[in-house]
């Protein structure tokens, strides 16, 4: 009997020891990531996982996908818990990760040379590096070349208005029936602002413009005041739709090029991620004439050659994670040259990742090139009013630059109160 | 014998009787969960008001310096508690005797009664995230169905940013609020009032007494304790009122529709920082508003009748 059930033991641990083994060197790296309703970036992102599990037999890579508040959430409340994933989704304004030390250094563990080292920069915080640039996107003001036409408007050879044409083109819209600019805050706090804060980095030019956001210019400033009193004369002239309060970031694409149809739509040039796909999943329609021109300049600008460029969509590593270095490598799955150039090709957006594209081919070549065109000679200025502004200010960005004054619901000088009130440190 | 059996059966499971070791086996699980999942974060948010949490499990004692720029800097915070107040007051009353109306509508079996009681109960059944996208279509300037009836029937001047008006959005919003829960109030008014003796309504009709007198001196009288349960209890839900903000409006415009527990939500995860200390500050203020509230509500009303929560 012993000698039987001896035979059993060894039997179960000659089953079991391969087993054990093999579990040893599995590894399952966990990935959070936002951006779930982009197709094309689904796609990217889930090539990338699959290319590092074929190179590394035994790694599972398990990506999450999110919308942007509830990963926000599950992120704020996993991570000072001590869980969280290995990798997530992370924007150059989320600081507040890097201050709690959540976010991993990258110095020494990912692969820069494929990274454009100004795309670096950006997440650059007291000499170290905490997340890699994906997505880079310029602020761009898309239009209906059609429509352009039939008001009987050229654009300039610049692609530039100057603030009274922008003015006059916004009137002639609207007399003819026109919304003159499509855009809408009802779930972003950034997308009612286009107008007003790039009008205001062409006023004060960059190192005022920055000081403006982080306290140390007033609100009263008189070139600011100017660039309100412009703004509200855009408002006041009917710019932007009725429902411009509740109106979501994706269905103001919706309303530019579909229904009802609007001649202007400031965007990040991410505007891709939801334009560039079939119509009946809310893309554009293949034959619409969507041009792009440079924000309108300013009167006296300091600066009317610049525009804001960004970061967007970027990925940093949990520095509680127990697999650092396969973080490391699924970030670098991503941002091989190879995959940079895929990035552009596929998703028809500026990229952080190096990458050797000369020539554009597909169906949106043409959109491509003219993109590269209108960034000759620019200067950029590289984040926004949300990577500059914190607390109070932040939220009163949000609330009264975002939404009330482009809203029409604040006269100039309490919309500069307001702003000034949450703001301004002197 | 089998009597006995089922004599002795009975007194094992009398809890009057049973020792005090059973009692806690059989109260534990239900305790345990209570402090943890209730007694806990209470004292927690508590303990975080006095303290800046920082990351990394690091607490720096503050004392009373989120409470005192809660109080005195937040103006915030104040817009919130009035747009609360004004929410709590307006919508309870109108959901609790909205509720009494379409309760008496049934009553009184109004022509196509049960088609009306499934109608008005259905959005009880719902979603506040689905009530609140419907709600977001229904309000929506261009396309929504409120400004197209408006529309339709020569009533375009009235046309409205619903939601985007500080004026009128915390209104719209409150529409939507009532209109999910008039059923559910209607349906316990239903019950209660099916659940009024027949002989004292009866003789009412004997003593050729009218339906307005036998609703005033009498179904109103009797339907007291439901009323006044359903007051607090919806005062005390519309206090914390949260989802169908966050899903309509996010607070805005101009924190016109901001609420206490939306803001609290705001400032423990959207402003650029881990601290649940300042958010929990205002947890506790309005915890203890709303304390004194149901404190003051009870003595007011619990003078003739037994609340029951």
């Amino acid at each position: 009997m012993k000698t039987f059930i001896a035979a059993i033991v060894m039997t179960m641990a000659a089953i079991a020891m391969p087993r054990t083994a093999a579990k040893a060197e599995d590894v399952t790296l966990t990935v959070w990531t936002h951006e779930a309703d982009e197709d094309a970036k689904v796609a990217f992102r889930e090539l990338a996982a699959r290319n590092l599990e074929k190179a590394l037999p035994g790694v599972t890579v398990k990506m999450t996908w999110y919308e942007k508040n509830p990963m926000l959430a599950a992120l704020k409340t996993a991570l000072p818990a001590g869980q969280g994933p290995d990798v997530f989704y992370v924007e150059p304004d989320w600081t507040e990760y890097v201050d709690a030390g959540y976010l991993e250094p990258l110095d020494n563990l990912v692969n820069w040379n494929n990274i454009q080292p100004w795309a670096r920069q950006v997440w650059v915080h007291n000499g170290k590096t905490y997340g890699v640039a994906q997505e880079a996107y310029t602020n761009e003001l898309y239009y209906n070349k059609d429509l352009l036409k039939k008001l009987g408007v050229e654009l300039p050879a610049n692609a530039q208005f100057t603030q009274e044409q922008f003015l006059d083109l916004v009137k002639k819209a609207k007399a003819a029936g026109v919304t003159p600019i499509a855009q809408g805050v009802g779930d972003r706090p950034f997308p009612g602002a286009y107008i007003l804060g790039e009008a205001l980095l062409r006023k004060l030019g960059k190192d005022d413009y920055r000081n403006l956001f982080t306290g140390k210019l007033s609100f009263d400033d008189p070139r600011v005041v100017d660039v309100f009193k412009w703004v509200k004369q855009l408002v006041d002239a009917g710019a932007y739709p009725k429902d411009f309060m509740t109106l979501k970031l994706g269905e103001s694409h919706y309303y530019f090029y579909t229904k009802p149809g609007a001649l202007m739509l400031p965007m990040g040039s991410w505007y891709t991620g939801r334009a560039f796909v079939p119509v009946d999943k809310g893309g554009q329609p293949q034959d619409f004439p969507l041009g792009i021109m440079q924000f309108p300049a300013m009167d006296g600008g300091a600066c009317n050659q610049c525009k804001t460029s960004n970061v967007g969509a970027s990925f940093g590593i949990n520095a509680a994670s127990k697999h650092k270095e396969l973080a490391a490598a699924f970030i670098d799955a991503m941002s091989t040259p190879e995959m940079g150039k895929r990035w552009i090709e596929t998703i028809y957006l500026q990229t952080g990742i190096k990458a050797d594209v000369k020539q554009f081919s597909g169906p949106h070549a043409a959109y491509f090139t003219e993109l590269m065109e209108r960034q000759n000679g620019t200067d950029y200025f590289i984040g926004g009013p949300l990577d500059l502004t914190r607390g109070q200010c932040k939220d009163s960005f949000g609330q009264v630059m975002n939404s009330a004054f482009p809203g029409g619901l604040l006269p100039v000088d309490q919309a500069i109160k307001m702003m000034n009130a949450a703001c301004y440190k002197g | 014998m089998l009597q006995g059996l089922g004599q002795r059966g009975r007194r094992e499971i009398d809890a009057r009787r049973a020792a005090p070791g059973t009692l806690t086996l059989f109260l534990a699980p239900a305790l345990l969960l209570y402090a943890g999942f209730t007694l806990y974060p209470v004292l927690r948010t508590f303990y975080n008001s006095v303290h800046t949490i920082k990351p990394h499990g690091v607490e720096e004692f503050v004392g009373l310096a989120n409470f005192s720029e809660l109080l005195h800097t937040d103006f915030v915070f104040w817009k919130a508690v009035g747009n609360t107040a004004l929410f709590t007051i307006v919508a309870t009353v109108a959901d609790v005797f909205g509720g009494l109306l379409l309760a008496l509508v049934l009553f009184s079996r109004a022509p196509l009664a049960p088609l009306l009681r499934i109608l008005w109960f259905t959005p009880v059944l719902m979603s506040y995230v689905v009530v609140g996208i419907i709600w977001v279509w229904i309000y929506d300037y261009d396309w929504g169905l409120a400004n197209q009836i408006l529309r339709a029937i020569g009533l375009g001047a009235f046309e409205q940013s619903w939601l985007g008006d500080p004026h009128i959005a915390l209104w719209s919003v409150m529409a939507t609020h009532v209109w999910k829960w008039l059923g559910f109030n209607m349906i316990i008014f239903l019950a209660a009032l099916y659940a009024l003796p027949g002989e004292v309504l009866g003789a009412a009709e004997l003593d050729n007494c009218g339906w307005l007198a036998k609703l005033n001196f009498i179904i109103i009288p009797m339907l007291r304790p439901t009323i006044v349960n359903l007051l607090v209890l919806s005062f005390i839900g519309k206090m914390m009122v949260f989802d169908l903000i966050w899903i309509m409006t996010g607070g805005g415009p101009l924190w016109s529709t901001e609420t206490v527990s939306t803001y609290v939500y705001k400032r423990a995860f959207d402003w650029n920082t881990f601290d649940l200390g300042y958010p929990s500050a205002i947890a506790v203020v309005w915890f203890i508003i709303i304390l004194i509230f149901i404190v003051l509500m009870t003595r007011l009303l619990r003078q003739r009748d037994r609340l029951e929560f």
